[in-house]
């Protein structure tokens, strides 16, 4: 199987990548109605699975699961999840020719093969659905030419999905609709049924392509969501213990302040983080975001560039091949880091303080997200979706961090985003060196404020505030977000 | 010689309230104090205060027995139980004991105890008793999230009272328990005050230990010194206020049952939570759900309102449709009032007195889209009835506990729905809030509406209930219909 992408021509390529579009609630008026009645068969019952099988039926659909012959005599909790909840449970034999619509909802790495194995039973004119586009864009599967292929993405873990569908809500979605495999033009009107019935409408959808979807989700997990977010937190914790910072203390400022940090950034962006900080301390982490910009911005076009060009995909895959061996190691690595085998200290640390003495990670948080929003929107991507793939879910992951430290953020990210993050790490470690080596505890681990007049230049100030607020993420960021209305915060401890 | 503590000049407030002021009080060695009185009159601030978890000013002394084998110090055990997931989160939402699913959330309750155990240097042994009279041992391999509201507290008061403190504070020891343990409670209180504990209750409360020998309630920020429970200042009678006109109407029923559920089996693994239960619910009843802590009550209720994922496959009716033939939960939600604790407890912390009820509109914990003339007009007139309009910007969980349940019943009959589903709606409310809240429900069902109504307390019931079904480890002990009175 080929690349699909770089089987396309240079304007096809450029118009895929450019499909981002934040659709408007009313163009989900029709419900769930382009579903109503059709049957449903997910493959996979893991936690996206269940949970989108689970919101789906309880959206008036009819819903049932392919498993593998293994997994239902076996007993595996695949087939105990589904089970337990009265679902209909049957082999690919079995249920996926009766199937309208089929879910695939297993782990990207074993695609090739599920799809290899069901493809051939779904019957003319049905509809097979991706959460992610890695299968169609990266590994070429072709698919029947009958069948229609759309990807609906939610952007949260599965137990997201179902709490917030229960609670009336839903999570941001993107959805698209693969122009090869669109016959009788009933894709977007399935996607958008889907959606519905998953509640992604109440939360933001964007519309987007698998082009899209691929290169952008594939660019932000591997650099700023997990990559960077896992690098800047051992630099930082390492840079603690190394000046004398009470281990537990540091533990705790790095696991937790990483959500605090980025809380601010979901409500009000990269200015809305920095806001939290006193005015000398904001051109402090000004001053250093942009070093780190300048020092990291080969590194992030290095990703977009093997991510473009299909090498990124290709050496994962070898790796697939090879047992995992570079991705076990690098797993094994994380879990032997200093910060992961540091207790939180029972310290009670509050919101500011977080800001005030763990300054350096808001300027890590600034340069990796418009680092990766530039980089993206440099490549032929819209702001939209860069958006998306950068500001939007930095978030999410470090709500991760904060629960799980980060060998259990990387065991339930995707095998892509696992594989990305580590490359990326071990690539940025050396690179921030020199830089790590100037920085000292005034911005990290101790408050920064502390001694200081509070005095700053004005034209300074100005200065800073207005590249911060103009950027263009910024800009996006602020329609999005107002888009978004019943966006809710991750609760802290 | 008893603990004996000394309170002066204590003075409390919020950034928008003043609550105790130039409180001077004593509370001599042997008192044993029930504090009583309106809710948001400050009773809660008041035990936080000596037990040392509210900053106020002024000046709190509490005078330990150095000879005492019991623990020097305060503890203060809270109105509602708390409880994190294993990552440490809060964030849980209600439906979330019938989503647990093949993974573990929390803990189990034995670890729970064990963990607590290790970490207050106690001897599981001294608390076997205990567990079995409150028949709570068939519970311990649960998780936490799986709980009932009562089954919560119970924990919540195994944990406080195993420890034996010399001053114990507890802020509405009864709420959400049954008959049976709230005599349990009382035995034990008594047996720890003859062992020479004191302790502080805060409760409405009329059946209370023995042992108290004190009634105190809070007026304007102080204290008055009453000499029974029965002396305990009450608001007067609430003036009853016209219905609005909206809820007079009585809404379409084209069904002839809301509920039917046939031989239904509910189970969790191994466990089985229902039994065998039938039970049919005409439209126009008024049914009385009981049982005791742990019963199967929330998990029948759940089937009803659409919020199990096993409902699929049963035999239940759901307004005249069988259930999984395409409706969607939110079709099922619609034609239901819901009120439950744990859909109080579990509701958005970001939540204002006017999202709340605007949110009944659509079924949602807090969310809504936009809210037109009409439906803006219905939530004026019911903050209007309820007394609620000077607060509908407030955040409805900073709120003392008896208006936020007047909000909560407001959004669940904001839409007029055919269908009221009341579990245990007057948790926390004084006598004369909960008398005014069933005789607005008794109002409320002249009008075509159908009930079911869950209340541990058979004092505080609405009038109009005329059948009853009763449940008991998951099985229907009985159902008497068109009795002249249930009570």
């Amino acid at each position: 199987m080929a690349n699909y992408f770089n089987t396309l021509p240079l304007r096809e390529q450029l118009n895929q990548l450019g499909v981002a579009e934040f659709m408007d609630s009313s163009a989900f008026a029709d419900g769930v109605n382009a579903l109503k009645g059709k049957k449903i068969v997910i493959v996979g019952c893991g936690a996206q699975g269940l949970n989108q099988g689970l919101n789906l039926r309880d959206s008036g659909l009819d819903v049932s699961y392919a498993l593998r012959k293994e997994a239902i005599e076996q007993k595996r909790d695949s087939w105990k999840n589904a089970t337990d909840n009265n679902f209909k449970v049957g082999t690919y034999e079995e249920l996926i020719p009766t199937a309208d619509l089929v879910i695939n909802l297993t782990p990207d790495k074993q695609h090739t093969s599920v799809i290899n194995a069901v493809m051939p039973l779904m019957k003319e004119g049905a509809t097979l659905s991706y959460s992610h586009g890695f299968n169609i864009v990266e590994e070429g599967m072709q698919i029947r030419k009958d069948i229609t292929v759309i990807m609906v993405a939610p952007k949260c873990p599965g137990s997201e999905v179902r709490a917030e569908y229960l609670r009336g809500f839903g999570v941001p979605t993107l959805i698209a609709v693969h122009p090869e495999n669109d016959p009788q033009g009933k894709g977007w009107a399935e996607a958008k049924a889907y959606c519905v019935g998953t509640g992604g409408h109440r939360a933001g959808v964007l519309k987007s392509s698998f082009v899209a979807e691929v290169k952008s989700d594939l660019m932000g997990e591997q650099t700023i969501l997990c990559g960077l977010l896992q690098t800047g937190s051992i630099l930082s914790f390492d840079k603690m213990i190394e000046k004398g910072i009470e281990p537990g203390y540091a533990a705790k400022l790095v696991q937790y302040g990483v959500e605090v940090i980025t809380e601010a950034l979901k409500h009000g962006g990269v200015s809305g983080m920095f806001d939290r900080l006193s005015n000398p301390a904001k051109v402090k982490a000004f001053q250093l975001s942009e070093e780190l910009k300048d020092i990291m911005r080969p590194l992030f076009q290095k990703h977009q560039d093997d991510i473009m060009s299909g090498e990124f995909s290709k050496t994962m895959m070898e790796d697939w091949a090879n047992g995992d061996a570079n991705l076990l190691k690098w797993r094994a690595e994380t879990g032997e880091t200093a910060f992961e085998k540091t207790p939180a200290g029972d310290v009670k640390i509050d919101d500011q303080e977080y800001f005030d003495n763990y300054l350096l990670m808001s300027a890590f948080v600034r340069a990796g997200v418009e680092l990766a929003f530039e980089t993206m929107v440099e490549a032929g991507i819209k702001p939209e979706s860069a958006y998306y793939e950068s500001l939007h879910e930095t978030p999410l992951i470090a709500n991760t961090i904060a629960r799980k430290k980060l060998f259990e953020m990387n065991r339930v990210i995707s095998d892509t985003a696992e594989y990305g993050c580590y490359l990326f790490d071990q690539a940025c470690k050396p690179l921030l060196k020199d830089f790590m080596a100037k920085v000292d505890t005034d911005v990290v681990g101790k408050n920064f404020n502390e001694g200081k007049s509070g005095a700053v230049d004005n034209i300074t100030l100005v200065q800073v505030n207005d590249i911060l607020r103009n950027h263009q993420v910024e800009i996006v960021g602020k329609e999005l977000r107002k888009a978004m209305t019943a966006m809710k915060a991750i609760k802290t401890i | 010689m008893p603990v004996r503590v000394q309170v002066k000049d204590l003075h409390v407030s919020y950034p928008d309230q003043v609550v105790l002021e130039q409180l001077n009080w004593e509370m001599a060695a042997g008192d044993q104090v029930v504090i009583a009185g309106r809710s948001g009159s400050g009773k809660t601030s008041l035990a936080k205060a000596i037990a040392g978890i509210l900053q106020g000013t002024g000046q709190i002394d509490i005078t330990f027995d150095p000879s005492s084998s019991f623990v020097r110090k305060a503890i203060y055990i809270s109105n509602w139980y708390q409880f994190t997931n294993l990552e440490g989160d809060r964030n849980f939402y209600y439906q979330q004991r019938y989503n647990r699913h093949q993974g573990h959330d929390t803990w189990t309750v034995k670890a729970e105890l064990l963990h607590f155990a290790q970490k207050e240097g106690l001897d599981f042994a001294d608390i076997e008793q205990r567990i079995q009279d409150f028949g709570f041992e068939n519970v311990q391999e649960s998780q936490l999230i799986e709980l009932s509201s009562g089954e919560h507290k119970k924990l919540q008061l195994i944990k406080g009272l195993w420890q034996k403190p010399q001053l114990l504070l507890i802020d509405e020891p009864y709420t959400g328990l049954d008959k049976n343990s709230r005599q349990v409670l009382n035995q034990w209180l008594d047996e720890l005050a003859a062992e020479g504990i004191s302790m502080m209750l805060i409760s409405n409360d009329q059946q209370l230990p023995k042992c108290i020998n004190r009634y105190i309630q809070l007026h304007d920020g102080q204290i008055e010194e009453v000499s029974s429970m029965e002396a305990i200042r009450q608001d007067a009678k609430r003036v009853k206020k016209e219905l609005p006109a909206f809820l007079k109407e009585k809404p379409e029923t084209s069904y002839s049952h809301v509920a039917e559920l046939k031989h239904i089996y509910i189970r969790y693994g191994e466990k089985e939570v229902l039994k065998d239960v039938s039970w049919s619910v005409k439209v126009g009843e008024k049914w009385l759900l009981q049982g005791p802590n742990g019963s199967g009550k929330s998990t029948l209720l759940s089937l009803i309102n659409g919020d199990h994922p096993q409902s699929y496959g049963l035999d239940i009716h759901l307004f005249g449709q069988a259930r999984g033939s395409g409706e969607s939960i939110w079709d099922i939600k619609e034609k239901i009032g819901m009120i439950s604790p744990e859909m109080h407890w579990y509701f958005d912390q970001q939540a204002t007195v006017w999202h709340t009820l605007a949110s009944g509109f659509y079924d949602s914990i807090g969310w809504f889209i936009d809210v037109k003339f009409q439906e803006k007009k219905q939530m004026e007139e019911l903050m209007a009835f309820f007394d609620l309009t000077e607060h509908k910007d407030q955040l409805l969980h900073t709120l003392p506990l008896g208006k936020q349940r007047l909000a909560m019943l407001a959004r669940s009959i904001i839409k007029n729905p055919p269908l009221l589903v009341l579990d245990e709606p007057c948790q926390g409310l004084d006598t004369v809030q909960a008398s005014y809240f069933n005789d607005v429900v008794d109002e409320l069902c002249q009008y075509g509406k159908t009930l079911i109504y869950v209340g541990h307390y058979e004092s505080q019931l609405p009038s109009c209930l005329e059948h009853k079904i009763v449940l008991e480890r998951g099985e229907v002990l009985a159902i008497e219909h068109k009795v002249e009175n249930v009570l």
